[in-house]
């Protein structure tokens, strides 16, 4: 038990606070001025104020926060069923990030959907209250049982925003396929809930399935920092667990390695500025499981941080451009629009290179430590994560050129429709969050340059420093002691190339930079001109299947009408023919004999009334022989 | 005491008595308050049992019981009485031969 430090007895309000906005939107917001809009903006201006007072608190006192709020279960009794506040330097730093972007989503909010004129206000900013409230709470909880119930909430409330316009047809269906996939993680979630230290497995927190069709805010909020991060979060929350077991460790890599390179390559064909970017969260998330596999505990948590930004900031661009284009959101019909929208263009551009990969943005650092961490660790004798490392770093070269080629149809070249010749402005609600997210984008990755660090002896490693700072060593969640539980339970050993680890470290950051910058460089060529070509039409049959997504969606449909469904019927005739027959069949016997044996009551009470007399008298009769009265 | 006089075995075979006249009722009898009545005369030919074997040991426990038996013949008389209204009601009659239709 930490001992409790003033400022962390607040800490539940981080969380409290979103949820009272949410209270608020649901039953008054119909009559507050931008309906619960601003609401929403206090709760999470507040949610964010505390969580860098409290991050503040963890280093400034190096303590961290442990506190029970409520029993369930008491420990004595069989389980230690609870809800409680966990504050180490993973969920202070994750605290932060998680009510910034809610925060700015809030703000953006004002111009994407107040300014717009959309219907049922107040009911998304409760779920977006809702969704904030939830997914503090999970950051901060203590155990497994409460962040279930958070990550339920999260997924209901991803559910309700995407689902936000239910009266058009893709939404609901959309929210209906989130819901399932959330559901079908929930699942391993419960079972390894409830099997809390036998079953560990399941990576499929990664999530595969894209969310397109919710308000763009949304996307942002999801993608960023909620939803998608809650997995890798939980992943990283009980990495002690995972850092014992070498198989599910390899496993969770080559995934996340494979998960990269699978994502980037649907993005390459889409048209949509949304799906390229949903695709890419896909992708990038697959680096962080990629990290967390190779024992890259800090790395993932730095690439977490610098997407949770880039990612939130890409996505609140988008949001800005389809502003522009009335709601326009095929890439095909924009094109030049960086003349006429400067801050987007300027701030989307920082979150694209950020993305990319591409030196000095935020996401050149964060992704090369993933890499080198995988590449250090591969080699030192395993070849399952080698294996990650190949399919994470084509997937660089994919990155770069998507990215890329969505820069250069949405804001370069000429404008091809009328709506790009002429965007509709947009306030400063949406340019505020972009400003505050592209500068991020642009320095975040100085939070954590390892290779610097390495290079000049320079403490200035704060990301790695911070999460091994003294406040995480009692309560065992350390970087180092991560470190040490991969090397000594998963036999992780550093290896390196010839020339010692500086040079495996250049050389890999080289490298990883060098296929980036080809990658943009090709988008670059291939899509400069006034009227870009359609380029990926040139790759035929594999961009038909790159467009439906390696026909995930067709193989669902067939899992579930081509097997599942006719597994159903087939078991509905086995079991109303052979069990239902064999039950009936002997229910008949008995339905038979019983129908004959009642035509023996004559319904008449002086029957009975003598049967019964006559039957005492035999008993008495009985007894008299048996008992010798006679 | 004159009931002192009185060996047990005559209270036995007057409870016989009273207990084969109800028993005759009930066999014989097709009114359902004659029923009625011949089920009380083989309640009380037990009460009857109960109080003589009562006095014979010189305990009050028999007594006490047969106290419940009234309560209880009370309550039965009752329940009795509500059927023969119901039967009486449905069917015109007290004749308890008549209404066999519960049986299949």
């Amino acid at each position: 038990m930490v001992t409790v430090a003033g400022i962390y007895a607040y800490a539940p309000a981080i969380a409290a606070l979103p949820l009272a906005s949410f209270l608020v939107a649901l039953f008054a917001g119909r009559w507050l001025p931008k309906e619960g809009a601003l609401a929403g903006i206090l709760a999470t201006g507040g949610s964010l104020v505390l969580s860098a007072v409290t991050l503040v608190e963890l280093v400034l006192t190096g303590e961290g926060y442990d506190e029970r709020l409520y029993t369930f279960v008491a420990p004595a009794e069989t389980f230690d069923l609870g809800f409680g506040v966990l504050i180490d330097p993973l969920s202070a730093a994750m605290l932060v990030i998680v009510s910034l972007i809610a925060f700015l989503v809030h703000v953006f909010s004002l111009g994407y959907m107040n300014d717009e004129g959309e219907p049922g206000l107040p009911r998304y900013y409760a779920g977006l209250g809702l969704f904030s409230f939830s997914m503090l709470a999970f950051v901060f909880a203590s155990n497994l049982l409460m962040a279930f119930v958070f990550f339920e909430l999260v997924g209901l409330c991803s559910w309700l925003l995407i689902g936000h316009w239910y009266r058009e047809a893709a939404p609901p269906s959309a929210a209906k396929k989130a819901f399932l996939v959330t559901r079908f993680g929930d699942y391993f979630f419960l079972v390894g809930l409830v099997g809390v230290l036998a079953t560990f497995g399941t990576a499929r927190f990664a999530g595969e399935g894209g969310f397109p069709a919710g308000p763009t805010p949304v996307s942002a909020l999801i993608h960023a920092a909620t939803m998608v991060a809650a997995g890798v979060f939980l992943l990283a929350r009980m990495y002690g667990f995972y850092a014992l077991l070498p198989t599910v460790l390899a496993i969770i890599a080559f995934t996340g390695g494979f998960t990269a390179l699978f994502a980037a390559s649907m993005a390459v064909v889409k048209d949509e500025i949304k799906q390229v970017l949903a695709y890419s969260t896909i992708s990038q998330y697959g680096y962080m499981m990629l990290a967390l596999g190779a024992g890259g505990y800090v790395a993932a948590f730095f690439h977490l941080t610098t997407h949770a930004v880039f990612k939130a900031l890409l996505f609140l661009g988008a949001g800005s451009v389809i502003i522009a284009m009335h709601h326009e959101e095929d890439m095909w019909l924009m094109g030049g629009l960086k003349e006429e929208m400067r801050v987007t263009y300027l701030t989307f551009v920082a979150g694209s290179l950020a993305l990319a990969g591409i030196f000095p943005f935020a996401g050149f650092w964060s992704k090369d430590e993933v890499l080198f961490e995988t590449l250090v660790h591969g080699l030192g004798a395993n070849p399952l994560l080698l294996g990650g490392y190949l399919l994470g770093l084509s997937a660089v070269f994919v990155t770069g050129f998507y990215t890329l080629r969505m820069v250069m149809l949405t804001f370069h070249g000429d404008p091809r429709t009328d709506a790009a010749a002429d965007p509709h402005g947009v306030g400063w609600n949406v340019k505020f969050p972009l400003a505050v997210l592209g500068v991020l984008a642009t320095v975040g990755g100085y939070l954590n340059p390892a290779p610097l660090a390495k290079l000049t002896g320079a403490e200035v490693d704060f990301l790695h420093r911070y999460l091994d700072g003294p406040a995480s060593e009692e309560l065992l969640t350390s970087a180092h002691h991560y470190g040490d539980l991969t090397h000594e339970w998963a036999g992780y050993t550093a290896g390196s190339v010839a020339g010692g680890e500086t040079a495996t470290m250049l050389g890999g950051a080289g490298l990883s930079l060098a296929l980036a910058l080809a990658g943009a460089g090709t988008a670059f060529v291939l899509y400069r001109g006034p009227d870009p070509d359609r380029h990926t039409e040139a790759l035929g049959d594999l961009r038909t299947v790159l467009v439906s997504n390696y026909y995930q969606d067709e193989y669902q449909v067939w899992l579930a009408e081509g097997l599942t469904l006719r597994t159903a019927i087939a078991a509905d005739t086995f079991d109303q023919g052979v069990i239902d027959g064999a039950v009936d069949a002997v229910s008949s016997v008995s339905l038979f004999s019983g129908d004959r044996l009642r035509r023996l009551q004559t319904g008449v009470v002086t029957n009975y009334a003598a049967l019964i007399a006559l039957s005492v008298l035999l008993g008495l009769a009985a007894f008299a022989v048996v008992g010798g009265w006679l | 005491m004159v009931l002192s006089s009185v060996p047990a075995e005559y209270y036995l075979l007057l409870s016989a008595a009273v207990f084969c006249t109800g028993l005759f009722g009930i066999l014989t009898r097709e009114n359902a308050l004659m029923f009625l009545m011949s089920v009380e005369l083989m309640l009380n030919a037990a009460n009857i049992n109960l109080v003589a074997f009562s006095f014979y040991w010189g305990t009050l426990t028999g007594q006490v019981f047969t106290l419940f038996t009234m309560a209880l013949a009370a309550a039965e008389v009752a329940i009795g009485i509500g059927i023969i209204l119901v039967l009486y009601r449905n069917f015109d009659d007290v004749d308890v031969t008549g209404p066999t239709t519960l049986r299949w």
